[in-house]
């Protein structure tokens, strides 16, 4: 409801201009996070992830698929994620609209950046080669879902099986060891209203609003960056923001 | 119903393949009120099938020309995460299978839902398969039950669902993957207890009238069973009252 | 905390007579009676635990202006019902994303709502509980919602539609913590005692 969306802007500014936030975090706090690793035994790597009152599973599955013709030698990454309707009363069913696309592919780029993964490692034969499909499904909307999946997609990841190939086919339900990651990569989302940043908005926050802002980092570098919303961010927001990002990234990858 | 080639011996002296006798049902648990947002949520765990449902309404009937002035207009899908089989990567957007039992699903509440009490409006059940293992549409369904108690929804009773199958030629409650796969014949069936009135009946292969009466029989008193469950996690919900819910997977 | 109000929790299809008779959330069938809910049965009543909200004349409601229209306003009324305030009704004019706190005048069959005697609401705050939940945060002769606006200076504004409006200077945090405690735990005993413990600790 739009009108809402009104009454939580006033609420959130009143609330920022006295330096807090509705459940007396801290602007740069998050939200009690939960993380369960490998719930989904029939997925080569799971995981469901809550902050606060947001969850999100995460499933990894492999198959056998021909490469892009730009590189025929590397393996392929792809990342999806579905709105469920039922984590959230604005969810419809339907193809995939533009905040589930954005979602998956902020995700992916952070993880494709990073090159968390050896892509040229799944290379089988000629015209052959493995593929790796990452499906967020998100379970329960309570705001950032950007991190919240990008930190169960990592989970999934860092629990992932490889499937074992024989004959130029996999053998579900075998495995050859651990899917080898190079780099945890983790997101810190955060929102802007007039001119107070932080982190991890609240879907009450998200709906007040004016910018997000999506920093995915590894233990030394920026690897994703995404701006989304109205309103701007100046310079010096960028700064500070890389640092916090780059502080909170050790949390969340302690998680992992 | 998979081919005779490689077919497995499902029944060895009356024991099936994961040990159960032909009466028994696969291990089931029930959690109601896992979701934060949906009016209305459960997840259970049948055997290895992992499925959340969720339930939103009555709410406004969208698009309005769908909507009636005599009742609430009762929509149901059933879907499944492209993670949740054990071979290949799941497709994208509703099978025609999926399409099919979110009819079927829909069509078993829309008889105990009391819906007259809400014109124009909609009542949404969503079920999920985390994780699928033969079985599936009886469990979403005894779940989505569950949620629409939880949502507050009134109808006429809980449902429950139980499948029964025949493998090696006897009557089986409750086929595992391999029996669902393998063997000669799947029943589906979605009851109201109090009455005895089935209110989902799918069936494919081979059975004659006897082996038919066993297995509605068997089904019957086994959906009792399920019911006692089903009432369990809704009364669980509220002696544990939580302001913040978490769905928590088994492992 | 697992003690339970009075009464004992019912399901839909349990049977709670065994002579046909008028009880809401209930319906008889083959001569008996039977729950359509999930609710407490005690004294021949049934409450339910949870559920949409059934909008009666009377009632009064806290609602947001929706839309602005030539003869009057459509109001958010956490309901997938919507209302409609006549402008005849009140001598303001609100605008857009306004709260008010009205009554309810009329319900028609297909439960079209008119609201009346609506007054705007000053800034402030708003919550959504369910509806079922509201008896309980207001209490028996306001015992309850009295207790969160000493303890919190807030002004409380409760509609029986499950929406509430808090108001003034105080801890709206506070409340609306309390007010969750509330909602989750409406069902058992010892509640007031307990709020009573929570506001004191916060303070």
């Amino acid at each position: 409801m739009e009108t809402l969306n009104e009454i939580k802007k006033d609420t959130l500014c009143s609330l920022l201009a006295a330096g807090k936030r509705a459940d007396n975090r801290g602007m740069n706090d998050y939200r009690q996070i939960k993380v369960q690793k490998e719930p989904f035994q029939n997925a080569e790597g799971s995981a469901v992830v809550s902050i606060g009152k947001s969850q999100v599973a995460a499933g990894i599955k492999f198959s056998i698929a021909t490469p892009f013709p730009d590189r025929p030698k590397d393996g392929i990454l792809s990342t999806s994620a579905d709105l469920l309707p039922l984590a959230s009363h604005l969810f419809e069913t339907g193809p995939p609209r533009e905040e589930a696309i954005e979602l998956a592919r902020v995700v992916d780029r952070g993880i494709r950046s990073a090159e968390t993964i050896d892509l040229a490692s799944f290379f089988l034969e000629d015209e052959k080669v493995l593929a790796l499909y990452i499906d967020i499904f998100v379970l329960d909307h309570d705001g950032n879902l950007i991190d919240c999946s990008a930190l169960a997609a990592m989970c999934a990841l860092s629990c992932a099986r490889m499937p074992k190939v024989e004959d130029g086919k996999i053998v579900y339900g075998e495995y050859s060891g651990k899917l080898p990651i190079k780099e945890k990569v983790v997101s810190c989302t955060f929102g802007k209203l007039n001119s107070r940043a932080f982190l991890d908005p609240s879907l009450d926050e998200q709906k007040g609003m004016d910018a997000r802002l999506t920093l995915s980092t590894t233990s030394k570098n920026l690897c994703a960056g995404q701006k989304g919303g109205w309103g701007t961010f100046s310079e010096k927001d960028l700064s500070d923001l890389f640092d916090i990002a780059m502080e909170k990234g050790k949390e969340l990858r302690a998680l992992v | 119903m998979g081919s005779s080639q490689d077919k497995p011996k499902l029944l060895t002296n009356g024991k099936r393949i994961d040990g159960r006798g032909v009466e028994d049902l696969r291990p089931i648990k029930v959690e109601a009120r896992v979701l934060n947002d949906a009016d209305g949520s459960a997840y259970i765990e049948w055997g290895k099938n992992k499925i959340l449902a969720g339930v939103y309404g009555p709410s406004e009937c969208i698009p309005r020309h769908d909507q009636s002035l005599y009742r609430s207009v009762v929509r149901c899908r059933y879907n499944m995460a492209p993670f949740s089989g054990l071979e290949g990567h799941g497709r994208s957007g509703p099978s025609r299978r999926s399409k099919e039992l979110s009819k079927v699903l829909k069509e078993a509440f829309e008889n105990v839902i009391i819906s007259e009490n809400f014109p124009k409006t909609q009542i949404e059940i969503y079920v999920e398969v985390l994780q699928s293992d033969g079985g599936t549409r009886c469990a979403a369904l005894t779940a989505a039950a569950v949620a629409l108690a939880d949502a507050g929804i009134p109808m006429k009773d809980i449902l429950s669902a139980v499948a029964v199958c025949k493998i090696d030629g006897q009557i089986a409650l409750d086929p595992g993957k391999e029996e669902d796969n393998f063997g000669e014949s799947d029943m589906p069936m979605a009851f109201s207890t109090r009455t005895g009135e089935i209110m989902l009946f799918q069936m494919d292969g081979l059975l004659t009238k006897e082996e038919f009466s066993k297995g509605v029989k068997l089904a019957r008193a086994a959906a009792e069973k399920i019911r006692k469950i089903q009432t369990d996690a809704i009364g669980k919900a509220y002696e544990e009252p939580k302001t913040e819910r978490f769905l928590t997977i088994k492992k | 905390m697992v003690i339970l109000m009075q009464g004992k929790i019912v399901m839909p299809g349990e049977l709670i007579s065994e002579k046909p008779e008028r009880i809401s959330y209930s319906y008889v069938d083959n001569g008996k009676t039977y729950s359509t809910v999930v609710g407490l049965f005690s004294k021949g009543k049934l409450v339910p635990l949870q559920g949409p909200y059934e909008p009666l004349p009377d009632d009064l409601v806290v609602g947001i202006v929706a839309e602005v229209r030539f003869s009057g306003y459509n109001i958010d009324m956490n309901s997938p019902y919507m209302a409609f305030l006549s402008s005849r009704e009140i001598r303001e004019r609100f605008s857009m994303s306004d709260a008010i706190l009205a009554r309810i005048i009329k319900v028609d069959e297909v439960k079209s709502i008119d609201l009346g005697d609506a007054k705007k609401l000053p800034k402030g705050l708003l919550i959504k509980v369910s509806p079922v939940k509201v008896p309980r945060i207001i209490g028996k002769k306001n015992s309850m919602v009295d207790m969160l606006k000493s303890a919190t200076g807030c002004d409380i504004f409760i509609g029986r539609n499950g929406y509430i409006w808090i108001a003034g200077k105080g801890d709206a945090i506070l409340v609306q913590k309390a007010i969750k405690m509330i909602e989750a735990q409406a069902h058992t005993t010892g509640l007031t005692d307990r709020v009573a413990q929570f506001l004191k600790k916060q303070k």
